[in-house]
């Protein structure tokens, strides 16, 4: 027995030696040329092979680095939400690099920020520490104001768009270096996110992919509503228009003054939809952006001039189909913008805030009135249909007439002077 | 498994001291009694184990590292090393300056070249340019063929030399190997054939792109292009081409040859990429489909275009300007914020331009303007 066992672990030993012998010849025989790899000491001297860094589905399982890249302006506020994500990304911590962008900021976006990353990186949890983090500061000069309503003003697109596009290419110019095998781009004021989101857009293996981004309202405005139309896929319509335009105008999705008839990642939800369903886009927005690094170290970027009639994220969709990568959007696969209310709603809010301290107010009143119109006119009616019949006992009360009276005008005009009371209210200007 | 082999091992102790022993006789007489326990042992590890995997299952992705084989290993250099406190850096680029006197402001540059070949004269040019070797940067990309495994051998022992000496010492050198494919063939005329050149140029602009975006930092003020065959410059050709302040300044590449005819060295103009466009140019791209190209230098596309190669006055002055539409990429001085903005080399026609064609007029579409020296020369390689 025990020379039998020590026969087959030495059989065993041969066949596995003969195994690695002949995968390692075959390797060496049909690796492409067997390409040389220089080796240096000196720290000054770096070589990588850019073929090891081209992302794979499952990057995560092959310790591939992706550079995260957000850019921020007078973002303070949104900074607690933001960091909130980044503790719960599942995507291995260490092998995140982050890069920000601080642009034209007065609320101490910077201090904040710096604040968060310290207590991220100092976390007694290893596995919470994150990569190498860089941050940027550069001014591009603000060319309008940053309330929702400043932003998406249809004049304010144009120039807006080419702004971004270059702080956009000021942070992943700087911050991509040679070993990252993807890019992801996020917005800091995304309100919901699954924290597998990484992984959930990596595993498509595509090269560029964006989820669909929809945002929460308040009831009065009816519970949820597509955010970002930047994502679309290009139509005759489309097409069209961009021929009419001259060569430094600047298509932009979601506003009546451009019709292009293009279908539209946001529209195309269904809530009840699987969301692994990929849907093939010519444009993209750029609230959460995932690519293959290879994408941008081999050129493509966000036009910061008219390219094919856009500017900024949906050129980047543009040019990046034009290098021949392909750009996918997940329709049924949903994260959450903040909501931030434009200046009509605004007013509108005030308006609620008013009506409700009106109601109240009313209620108090009414009750005080019930109280009084309570005493006053005590139990009367039922009284009233109680006595009725000894009042009325020598009369035949089944003949009895009915006599109908027509109020209606009266309480209608009342109505009306009810309502316009409420106008006024609505046109209160908060100013 | 585990249990497997440690029992195996004890049993070949066992067996050899003590092999009459009476416990050993009775396994070896009722072999059962060994092999029931254990395989309950087994069963039970099995069980146990079996039992993990659901709950490993509520995780969506599966976080086991699949390790590349052994025998294929990342062979580049260790990736994240000398991080600073908390692995922050702070980097504040409204202070960064690109200015005329670069020198003076202690402004960074980036040399970037990709090298399909290694000549040992362009690296000597490289090693005598007068501008503090502290504040340059080197940059090289090579092909995926043997091509590029030859120049990187000998880069190889270059760098190392250049490196270990004080006085030579550069910044910092990055050496990227392509990931994209490359042509097989380099001789000169298969290289120039009108049919490879838009694919040669569409590959050259994705093995640019790639250097530039990897290697720019925040801290580089200038990029300088100098091509591999480029092999010799004035060695102040930094200070003289940033002198001028300009967006992107090209040099006038020529080569030197033995001319026949009056047997005497001479030179003939080598680079037709610099050029200023033509009514016949724009009127041949506009008859053009969208995916061809124009390329400078062959007799089937007569443009009239300018080009700078012929502008060429010895007697005049080196620092005449004029303003161009296409560069070519052998020796061109860009300031670094010029490539930030986006400006890259296009690998697809844009505007029927390619490569550093295409290059520059991104940059003009971006509202950046480009000239060239045409009394400045910098030489090519004569093969
Ligand atoms: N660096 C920089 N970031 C900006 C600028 N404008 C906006 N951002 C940031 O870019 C992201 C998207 O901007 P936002 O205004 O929310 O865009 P919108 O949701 O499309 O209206 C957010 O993280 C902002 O903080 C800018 O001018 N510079
Ligand atoms: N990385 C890389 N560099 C190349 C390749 N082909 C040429 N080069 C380099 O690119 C530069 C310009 O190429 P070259 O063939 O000299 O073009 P020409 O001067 O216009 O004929 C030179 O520095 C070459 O060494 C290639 O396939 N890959
Ligand atoms: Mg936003
Ligand atoms: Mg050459």
């Amino acid at each position: 027995m025990n020379f039998k066992l020590d026969g087959i672990n030495r059989i065993r030993l041969l066949v596995a030696c003969g195994i690695i012998f002949t995968i390692t010849l075959l390797k060496i025989l049909f690796t492409p040329s067997g390409l040389y790899s220089p080796s240096f000491d000196d720290e000054s001297v770096k070589f990588f092979d850019l073929d090891n860094y081209k992302g794979r589905a499952d990057g995560w399982q092959y310790e591939e680095r992706v550079l995260f890249c957000v850019p921020l302006r007078d973002a303070s506020a949104h900074l607690p939400m933001f960091f909130g994500h980044m503790k719960n990304l599942t995507y291995p911590h260490n092998l995140i690099d982050l890069a920000f962008l601080v642009s034209d900021s007065s609320d101490n976006t910077l201090g904040n920020l710096k604040k968060h990353l310290n207590e991220i990186q100092n976390d007694p949890n290893l596995a919470m520490r994150f990569g190498e983090i860089e941050i940027f500061e550069k001014d591009f000069g603000q060319i309008i104001g940053q309330s929702f309503s400043d932003r998406h003003g249809f004049a304010a697109q144009g120039p807006r768009r080419k702004l971004m596009a270059r702080a956009r290419n000021w942070l992943w110019t700087v911050a991509i270096k040679p070993y990252h095998s993807h890019v992801y781009w996020r917005d800091a004021d995304v309100e919901t996110v699954p924290p597998t989101i990484l992984e959930d857009l990596m595993h498509h293996d595509k090269d560029v992919i964006v989820p669909n981004v929809w945002r929460p309202l308040p009831d009065w405005l009816g519970n949820q509503q597509p955010y970002d139309l930047n994502s679309w896929q290009e139509s005759d319509g489309g097409l069209q228009l961009a021929e009419a335009l001259e060569e430094d105008a600047c298509i932009v999705e979601g506003y009546v003054e451009y019709q292009t008839w293009r279908p539209h990642l946001a529209y195309l939800r269904d809530p009840y939809g699987d969301p692994e369903i990929e849907m093939e886009l010519d444009g993209i927005g750029g609230v959460s952006i995932l690519t293959k690094a290879k994408v941008f170290r081999t050129g493509s970027h966000f036009p910061a001039f008219s390219f094919e009639k856009h500017a900024e994220t949906e050129a980047f969709g543009k040019l990046s189909k034009r290098m021949g990568y392909n750009v996918y959007g997940l329709p049924h696969y949903v994260i959450w913008h903040i909501y931030e209310p434009s200046s009509d709603d605004l007013k509108h809010m005030e308006w609620m805030a008013l009506e409700e301290i009106r109601q109240k107010e009313e209620a108090k009143i009414k009750a005080v009135y019930d109280k009084v119109w309570d005493k006053a006119f005590e139990g009367v009616q039922n009284d009233w249909s109680k006595e009725r019949n000894d009042f009325m006992k020598n009369t035949d009360l089944t003949n009895f007439r009915k006599i109908y009276v027509d109020w209606s005008g009266a309480e209608s005009e009342n109505l009306v002077e009810n309502n316009e009371e409420d106008k006024h209210l609505a046109d209160f200007d908060p100013a | 498994m585990l249990k497997i082999s440690i029992w195996t091992k004890q049993d070949e102790e066992i067996s050899t001291t003590m092999l009459n022993h009476p416990i050993v006789r009775n396994i070896r007489r009722r072999p059962l009694l060994v092999v029931a326990p254990l395989s309950l042992i087994v069963i039970l590890y099995l069980f146990i184990f079996s039992h993990r995997e659901p709950s490993k299952k509520t995780q969506k992705y599966s976080y086991k590292s699949k390790n590349k084989s052994w025998f294929n290993k990342n062979k580049d250099s260790v990736i994240l090393r000398n991080l600073p406190k908390n692995h922050l850096s702070h980097y504040d680029l409204n202070q960064l300056t690109v200015s005329k006197t670069p020198l003076e402001n202690k402004e960074e540059i980036l040399v970037l070249t990709p090298m399909s070949k290694f000549l040992p004269e362009y690296w000597d040019n490289l090693n005598k340019l007068s501008y503090d070797h502290s504040l340059i940067s080197l940059g090289f990309i090579l092909p995926r063929n043997e091509d590029g495994n030859k120049a990187l051998k000998s880069l190889e022992k270059a760098v190392k030399q250049t490196q270990s000496d004080p006085t030579t010492k550069f910044k910092k050198i990055t050496i990227l190997r392509q990931d994209t494919n490359s042509l097989e063939s380099q001789a000169e005329k298969d290289r120039h054939a009108l049919a490879v050149q838009k694919e040669r140029r569409s590959l050259m602009a994705l093995a640019r792109n790639s250097l530039v975006f990897t290697t720019i930092s925040p801290s580089t003020s200038w990029i300088l292009w100098l091509d591999a065959d480029v092999i010799e410059t004035p060695p102040d050709i930094i200070q003289d081409l940033a002198a001028h302040d300009k967006p992107i300044l090209s040099a006038n590449v020529y080569q030197r040859f033995f001319n026949e005819e009056t047997k005497k060295p001479d030179i003939r103009p080598y680079d037709f990429n610099n050029w200023v466009e033509s009514e016949e140019g724009l009127k041949l791209a506009k008859t053009l489909g969208e995916d061809e190209i124009i390329v400078e230098g062959y007799a089937e596309m007569a443009t009239y275009r300018t080009l700078m190669a012929h502008l060429y006055n010895a007697k005049a002055d080196q620092n005449t300007e004029m303003a161009l539409d296409g560069v070519g990429g052998g020796a061109v001085l860009v300031k670094a914020d010029v490539h930030r903005d986006g400006a890259m080399f296009p690998s697809f026609p844009f505007y029927h331009l390619i490569e550093t064609e295409g290059f520059a007029k991104m940059a003009k579409r971006l509202g950046y303007e480009v000239f060239g020296l045409p009394n400045y020369l910098v030489y090519h390689y004569n093969e």
